[in-house]
């Protein structure tokens, strides 16, 4: 029991993460952004690139995939998703812009750092191991840790700093913030720059535990859609919610469906159904996104 | 110099280049032989490495001049298609290499996209070479299909009894993830190592190919203690972190799979944790890799800058349809003449060391000869590299 | 008849006279057979994709055409293999048998919108797909393969359409069908457009509420909808499988939902037929990109996000010609 609850808050840190960097995206700017995943993965791989290859420390290999995902996220939003917003007639087709952009990014992934799955050393050593009820090795719980740690920077930032608050403001009423002052162009591109980084952030990351390979950005995004739904899209803390229950779900699921095998994530799929067909905004949602 | 001036050079430079490869082209007539599997999207690993294989190998043949079918010096050119994992994509890539007048076709290498091609290839006249393993595109009254590798239900027996006598292997676990081939090469797996007396502890537990966290999806198996534990048709971005997972929680049993795997990426994702990890290969070990295969190991690495070990496997393909249509030139534009001679064909295997051979076999499996005779060579990873494990034939 | 209404029917004319006719006469003449499986695919999308379509034409994001296609594949394919059913029998029933699944699942889940309706239709791509693997009845993970092709349907012994497996071109066979499909697909959309229903519709698609408020019963009105969205799906399916001959868990996945919503959105989402241009965009370009090789992917997203950044409200905002267009 101790091990599954365990597994569940390190599959929960990672997820939250995650999921950040798409509910601010999507509270600012009304964009499901289906290239957050292909977006990870290049953080994976930069990070890859700088430690695993280049033998550069951890930290500042982390550093080059926060500021690669960083400025690719700013680009992303100055020269397309902006023009689209502001010329489309319908919210939905940068949806449309936002696929093209994920294939755009597997092409690139694909063609700059290949094909085959990559990992880099372990930055630490060794096994944590209570008594066999609690094994966990201590690279997950350092990950876990700085995971954690990021998160709360990143709601302190948003609660205390300057640019913070505009970016909430941004997101509760994008018309009353422009009308209170707040540079709606330049704050949308910095918020967006943002989100990308944190998804550089924990590719970077997890590149040390789980590697990386150019498959990882699409599932990662639906998986990522599934914990904002969760919580409730747009919402940051209902995005850490979301990613700890995901994660506790996915926990427990396998813990104790094990032996139906074939059906855990059906019935955690079901589950899910059920839950956003009960309450369609999600824990913390506004109604109606 | 100006933009202009780049330009004119630029296309002077593609012209040139476009002349100079006709001229070359120009010399020997041109055997296409196609390619349609994934090469783009989450399972490119699995495409690429054929792709590539298929268009080293065609590369050094024309540089040495062509490949003799009959009187006739051919010159090798590889059209591929990328079905993006897509049955759908995989029929219109079939169509397509019928309309280019291809009759030899290498892949799909899923079982949907092998299933889907199957009308096509049969009403047009095309064999080609799955790397998928449902019995039924094999056995009659299919005829067109040709598995070009070692299935895992014809592995897995080799390697169960090799561990069963040599290390006492006694109970064994199953892991796949939840897809249709995963799942399929479980259940094979399962019921041929039931068929020599293991006892299956934990055979249902099953994860999804997007997880990034192994820990939870093992634990379950584990704490069953298995002594084997059998990664069925694992691809090669998860291999290493389940053998990861697997002995970060304490697992001390052997770990196999019936799948190729590379090297270099068992030694960045796990290093020298999947030390004793059982995997299937192709020649490439010292051990029995001849001249031919370092060198064509050493021409890939020059085209494409890292080999792939699953090429292993992939680089036979190929070589067959070569070998077999120079054994009988007729088959060139006529399948039915190609599979008669694929009864009898044998030839030297240039890949491998001693006095292996390249034939057809298959009759006990699908009761036609259907299958390239690929040596199975079990390989053991040992701080970094692949080492032979045995070496076994299937019929 | 007013001179709006001549054109139309010329322009429809011109349509049924190039894909019956004109397009088989080209692909004769010049000696591309490979065409005929691609327009065929393209004419099978496109009816998946309408009902895609039709589902945005009352506010929602659906990303779960590919569930529904599944589901068509598997009850054609369960139809004529263990029952011995007539394909051409099985066809309607597994659209039906998609559109009452989209009632059950309908009922409670098109409550939701925007995202979160989008996300859940996601879900449910994966979850069909799931169960695909889970359940006794569709042969799990090795799916149901060697499925005979179409038989011969005949009524009081008039010979309908003959047995596919009997024709010396069943490319051809196949070719027909699905474009016929996609014909009465297409005028059934129109149809449903231009009535009452369509304006129910639309009224919906601006203000659920304001419809409510003046008595429009949209609780029924979008189960309808979605039943038929879903029938489109599980004919585009089951008319696949049986090309395919064969059936897998994976055989639609949620990479074809996504692709059937993008191809409304690149045709455009205020234009009947824009989800047909949009597939037939959306396929042929990477057919055509393919002597590009490795870099297909490459230059394939550059051109969707250049054609995205020009034209933001689809393909179809052109208007080349307004004739065609349901919406004036």
């Amino acid at each position: 029991m101790e091990q599954v609850i365990a597994n569940g808050l390190y599959l929960g840190a990672q997820y939250a993460m995650i999921a950040l960097g798409l509910t601010l995206i999507f509270a600012l700017m009304n964009v499901l952004n289906f290239a957050h995943g292909q977006m990870y993965v290049i953080g994976g791989f930069v990070t890859y690139t700088f430690y695993g290859q280049f033998e550069i420390p951890f930290i500042f290999a982390l550093l080059a995939s926060c500021a690669t995902l960083a400025i690719l996220g700013a680009l992303i939003e100055r020269f397309l998703f902006g023009p689209v917003i502001r010329r489309s007639s319908r919210e939905e087709s940068t949806m449309l812009l936002a696929a093209g952009i994920a294939f755009l990014l597997d092409a690139v992934i694909l063609l700059v750092f290949g094909e085959k799955q990559r990992g880099v050393p372990k930055i630490v050593n060794g096994v944590f191991n209570w008594d066999f009820r609690i094994i966990m090795p201590y690279d997950r719980i350092l990950i876990c840790v700085i995971a954690i740690l990021s998160i709360v920077a990143f709601i302190s930032f948003m609660h205390f700093s300057k640019t913070g608050r505009a970016l909430r403001a941004l997101a509760q009423d994008r018309v009353a913030a422009e009308l209170m002052g707040v540079n709606v162009k330049r704050y949308s591109m910095i918020g967006f720059a943002l989100g990308a980084m944190l998804a550089g952030l924990v590719g970077g990351l997890l590149v040390t535990i789980t590697g990386v390979n150019l498959g990882m950005g699409g599932p990662t995004s639906i998986k990522a859609f599934l914990m904002v739904m969760i919580g409730g899209a747009g919402v940051i803390s209902g995005a850490i919610a979301g990613g700890f229950i995901l994660g506790m779900l996915e926990a427990v699921g396998l813990a104790v469906l094990s032996q139906y095998g074939d059906i855990t994530y059906l019935a955690i799929f079901i589950a899910l159904m059920v839950f956003l067909a009960i309450r369609p905004q999600g824990l913390m949602g506004k109604p109606w996104g | 110099m100006n933009r202009r001036s780049i330009f004119s050079a630029a296309s002077a430079a593609l012209l040139l280049s476009m002349a100079q490869g006709s001229v070359v082209f120009a010399e020997n007539p041109l055997l296409k032989i196609g390619f349609v599997g994934v090469t783009s999207g989450p399972a490119a690993a699995w495409g690429i490495s054929n792709q590539r294989s298929m268009e080293t190998r065609a590369a050094w043949i024309n540089e040495i001049g062509g490949y003799k079918i009959g009187h006739v010096m051919y010159d090798i050119e590889i059209v591929s298609f990328d079905d993006q994992k897509d049955p759908k994509r995989a029929i219109a890539g079939m169509e397509k290499m019928a309309q280019e007048g291809i009759h030899y076709v290498v892949g799909p290498n899923v079982d949907n996209g092998a299933a889907a091609v199957r009308p096509v290839a049969e009403a047009s006249g095309i064999m080609y070479f799955p790397y998928a393993f449902p019995k039924e595109l094999y056995t009659a009254p299919a005829s067109n299909a040709v598995l070009g590798m070692v299935a895992n239900y014809q592995s897995g027996p080799a390697i169960y009894k090799y561990l069963i006598d040599e290390k006492g292997v006694k109970t064994v676990a199953f892991i796949a993830a939840n897809e249709s081939d995963p799942l399929s090469q479980r259940d094979s797996g399962l019921a041929a190592a039931e068929a020599l007396g293991l006892e299956a502890v934990s055979a249902n537990v099953t994860y999804q190919v997007d997880t990034t966290d192994f820990t939870p999806v093992l634990t379950p198996v584990i704490r069953t203690n298995p002594d084997l534990l059998v990664l069925s048709g694992v691809s090669p971005a998860n291999a290493p972190q389940l053998i990861r997972s697997a002995r970060e929680l304490g697992f001390e049993g052997l770990i196999s799979t019936e799948t190729a795997q590379d090297a270099q990426v068992l030694r960045e994702g796990a290093g020298d944790l999947a030390n004793g990890f059982i995997s299937v290969g192709g020649a490439s070990t010292p051990e029995i890799a001849s001249d031919m295969m370092n060198e064509f190991v050493a021409r890939y690495t020059d085209m494409f800058g890292e080999y792939n070990d699953e090429s292993n496997t992939k680089v036979y393909a190929l070589e067959y349809i070569l070998a077999t249509l120079a054994a009988n030139p007729a088959g060139i534009d006529d399948v039915e003449e190609f599979k008669m001679t694929m009864d009898t064909f044998e030839a030297p295997n240039p890949y491998m060391k001693g006095d292996a051979v390249l034939r057809y076999v298959g009759t006990s499996s699908f009761g036609q000869r259907r299958q390239l005779s690929v040596p199975l060579v079990v390989n053991v990873f040992n701080n970094g590299e692949f080492e032979t494990l045995l070496v076994a034939e299937v019929d | 008849m007013s001179l709006k209404d001549a054109r139309r029917i010329l322009a429809l004319a011109a349509f049924l006279i190039s894909v019956f006719w004109l397009i088989p006469y080209l692909i004769a003449v010049s000696g591309y057979w490979n065409f005929y499986f691609t327009l065929t695919s393209v004419a099978l999308l496109s009816v998946a994709s309408a009902g895609v379509w039709l589902t945005f034409y009352i506010g929602r994001i659906n990303i779960g055409q590919g569930a529904f296609a599944l589901i068509g594949a598997y009850v054609s394919a369960i139809l004529v293999t263990k029952a011995g059913i007539s394909f051409w029998i099985s066809l309607p029933i597994a659209g039906l048998f998609a559109g009452m699944v989209a009632v059950l699942i309908g009922l409670p889940i098109l409550r939701l919108r925007g995202v979160y309706f989008a996300m859940i239709t996601l879900v449910l791509t994966e979850v069909v797909r799931l169960a695909a693997l889970a359940l006794p009845i569709t042969n799990g993970a090795k799916g149901i393969v060697s499925i005979p092709l179409p038989s011969e349907l005949s009524i009081f012994g008039i010979v309908l359409i003959p047995d596919f497996s009997a024709i010396e071109n069943p490319k051809l066979a196949f070719y027909y069908t699905a474009c016929a499909l996609m014909v009465a697909c297409y005028a059934a959309m129109y149809r449903i457009v231009n009535s009452r229903l369509g304006q129910l519709c639309r009224s919906m698609q601006q203000n659920e509420e304001l419809a409510l408020s003046v008595g429009v019963n949209i609780a029924y009105l979008r189960v309808i909808i979605f039943a038929i969205s879903s029938f489109f799906g599980g004919v585009g399916g089951a008319m696949f499988g049986a090309i395919a001959q064969s059936v897998y868990p994976s055989s639609f996945v949620v990479k074809d939902s996504i692709d059937f919503m993008l191809n409304c959105f690149l045709g455009g989402l205020g234009y009947v037929f824009g989800p047909m241009l949009g597939t037939l965009v959306l396929y042929f370009g990477w057919d055509l990109l393919f002597e590009l090789g490795k870099y297909q992917l490459l230059i394939y997203s550059c051109v969707l996000i250049l054609v995205i950044l020009v034209l933001p409200n689809g393909l179809l905002s052109v208007r080349l010609s307004r004739i065609l267009w349901a919406r004036q």
